[in-house]
């Protein structure tokens, strides 16, 4: 199962599990990611990403399973391996007396002299005063360091995780330009985030990783038909309310009676026929639908217990 | 790097990619460690140089019969323990004072504190995850950081030698150059000992604090081993496990090298550092 079909696959992880202690990090993920691509993978903190992460740059070791960056396996692959990737760590630690200026040159250095070129475009588009002494830096600019070293070398595959954590919304633009330009160079990225709405822009394909696991794995149209659209009538009267409840597809059907009038709220997925038909006998005052935002059905993953959602075929869809 | 050309064949890879990844050459994580510490290794060389300055240059003004008066008048146990019984020649004061106690003590603070940041202080508080996770192995982030302790103790012995011999010369003391030399390496070798199991604590388990506490720990035992041991009837056993006595108790600076001691403080430093290579090249970094 190498060569031919794998040409194309830059990062697969197949039943990863880490154990910490008796702590469960990861527990059976599977991944994969082909080349070309930008992908999002999501999740709180806590939920096993860095471990993921860590993992895929061999800084830990699997407890079981087995994991595989552009073709190696990360412990076999070592420097060379790693002088193809691009890492932004998730907590970002640096400190002494030595400017960011120092401090690129010598990660420069630790590439075999790469990226040096790239250096003075990249701090002027991320606006950092690269003559001052790291200790002095800010949050966000020690994240502007981490993003330049990151994409200085012209990685063929770039990790990042929680990329945008730090940097302003202006900034955040312009590091999604920088993504988008790596993946025109024919670069991939894999970019782990909390938050959905930062990775759904520039993504093709989203993970929802939750306790260890991959829960939903789908591109980014896909998932937002999961998501479905939030539905607001409001009827003249009484109306029984356990019509609707009873409809499939409706979900989260709320209802509020005031001034004569009956207002139901739901969630709706899948095809409004069914609804439409349930509300066409009574007298509507006032409707509403519009999408919900993928942040919802992110949310959606956190509430349901995994176990159910495991059995739901319809919401894990067909990525994994 | 990406040109226009190199564009056009998407299916040999990107692009973007420079022609052949570069790693890391040999010694680029030496010079950064080093930079890093050339404040720090600046401050300690020229404190180390100007305390043994003051306390060799004590030999002259001390007059010898004052000095055998007080040492009568103490019990003869504490002078053994202090090692003062040589204190009325000029190798013995040195040995009992620059040698045997401030510089080990400077040395060794600095050895082990430099010793349990540079690799598992670094990797507690992240700071040597970029570097960890770039185009260099682990081995060599190990042996290079190791190096850097190597250079940094052969930097401050050099500079308290350099000004114990000059004032040898100068206030013509009675101790033979090839002394003092003997005891500048028994010196470097008891302190490089002490810092490597530091080192290797700290790469086995990735705790800064335990490094510490192994390296600061194995040598207030050495040194109370050391000094109990002229005291006890039986004392001989606590001799043969102090890495003060393997360093001090073949009196360096008169008699010159002690193969077997010297010998054996190389020994634990050879091997604390294959330990630090092998456990911190098997094990989870960072957690």
């Amino acid at each position: 199962m190498t060569t031919a079909a794998d040409a194309g696959v830059v990062i697969r992880a197949e039943g990863l599990v880490k154990d910490y202690g008796d702590t469960r990090a990861l527990d059976g993920l599977d991944l994969t990611i082909r080349r070309g691509e930008v992908f999002g993978f999501l999740g709180p903190n806590g939920s096993g990403k860095s471990t993921t992460i860590r993992i895929l740059l061999d800084q830990l070791r699997p407890t079981a399973g087995r994991a595989e960056v552009l073709g190696h396996v990360p412990a076999a692959g070592g420097p060379a391996l790693r002088a193809r990737i691009g890492y932004l760590p998730g907590e970002l630690a640096m400190d002494g007396r030595a400017t960011s200026q120092q401090l690129l040159e010598h990660l420069v250095r630790l590439r075999g002299g790469a990226g040096l070129a790239r250096l003075p475009e990249l701090a002027e588009r991320f606006g950092l005063d690269t003559s001052r002494s790291i200790r002095t830096l800010s949050k966000g600019n020690r994240q502007k360091v981490g993003v330049i070293q990151a994409f200085m070398h012209r990685p063929e595959l770039l990790i990042l995780d929680e990329p945008t954590s730090g940097l302003d919304p202006l900034l955040q633009r312009e590091f999604l330009t920088l993504v988008r330009e790596a993946q025109a160079d024919g670069a991939t990225v894999f970019m782990s985030s909390h938050v959905l709405s930062e990775v759904e822009i520039v993504a093709e394909r989203v993970a929802i990783i939750r306790q260890g696991r991959i829960v939903d794995l789908d591109d980014v149209q896909t998932l937002r038909r999961h998501a479905g659209q939030h539905v607001s009538f409001t009827f003249e009267g009484h109306v029984d309310a356990g019509v609707f409840r009873a409809l499939a597809g409706v979900e989260d059907l709320e209802v509020e009676v005031a001034d004569g009038t009956t207002t139901l709220t739901c969630v709706l997925r899948g095809e409004p026929d069914a609804l439409l038909k349930a509300a066409a006998p009574n007298r509507a005052l006032r409707w509403s639908a519009h999408d919900r935002e993928l942040e919802d059905l992110f949310l959606d993953h956190y509430r349901v217990p995994a176990a159910e959602l495991r059995a739901d075929e319809e919401v894990s869809g067909d990525g994994h | 790097m990406a040109t226009d050309t190199d564009r056009q064949q998407p299916e040999t890879g990107p692009a973007h990619v420079a022609p052949a990844p570069g790693v890391a050459p040999p010694g680029s994580v030496l010079r950064w460690a080093l930079r890093e510490q050339r404040r720090s290794l600046l401050l300690w060389s020229l404190a180390v140089a100007v305390v043994s300055g003051i306390y060799a240059s004590f030999f002259d003004v001390m007059d010898p019969s004052e000095m055998d008066a007080l040492i009568g008048s103490m019990p003869e146990g504490l002078v053994a323990a202090l090692g003062y019984d040589q204190l009325g020649s000029a190798a013995g004061f040195l040995e009992s004072t620059v040698y045997g106690l401030l510089g080990p003590i400077l040395l060794l603070v600095f050895g082990i504190t430099f010793a349990a940041r540079t690799l598992a202080g670094g990797e507690e508080d992240g700071s040597l995850e970029l570097e960890l996770t770039s185009a260099v192995s682990r081995r060599r982030v190990v042996l290079e950081r190791y190096a850097v302790l190597v250079v940094q103790l052969v930097v401050v012995v050099a500079a308290l030698s350099i000004v114990v011999v000059a004032l040898v010369v100068a206030i013509d003391m009675d101790v033979a150059l090839s002394g003092l030399f003997a005891g500048g390496l028994g010196l470097f070798l008891l302190v490089l000992a002490l810092s490597s199991l530091t080192f290797a604590a700290g790469a086995a388990t990735g705790r800064r604090v335990i490094g510490l506490v192994v390296g600061a720990g194995v040598a207030v035992v050495g040194y109370v081993a050391n000094a109990l041991a002229p005291l006890l009837d039986d004392g001989r056993w606590l001799e043969a496990i102090s890495p003060f006595a393997w360093y001090l108790d073949g009196d360096p600076l008169v008699e010159g090298i002690d193969v077997v001691g010297f010998g054996a403080l190389a020994l634990v430093a050879v091997v604390s550092l294959g330990v630090a290579v092998t456990t911190f090249d098997r094990r989870d970094l960072g957690v």
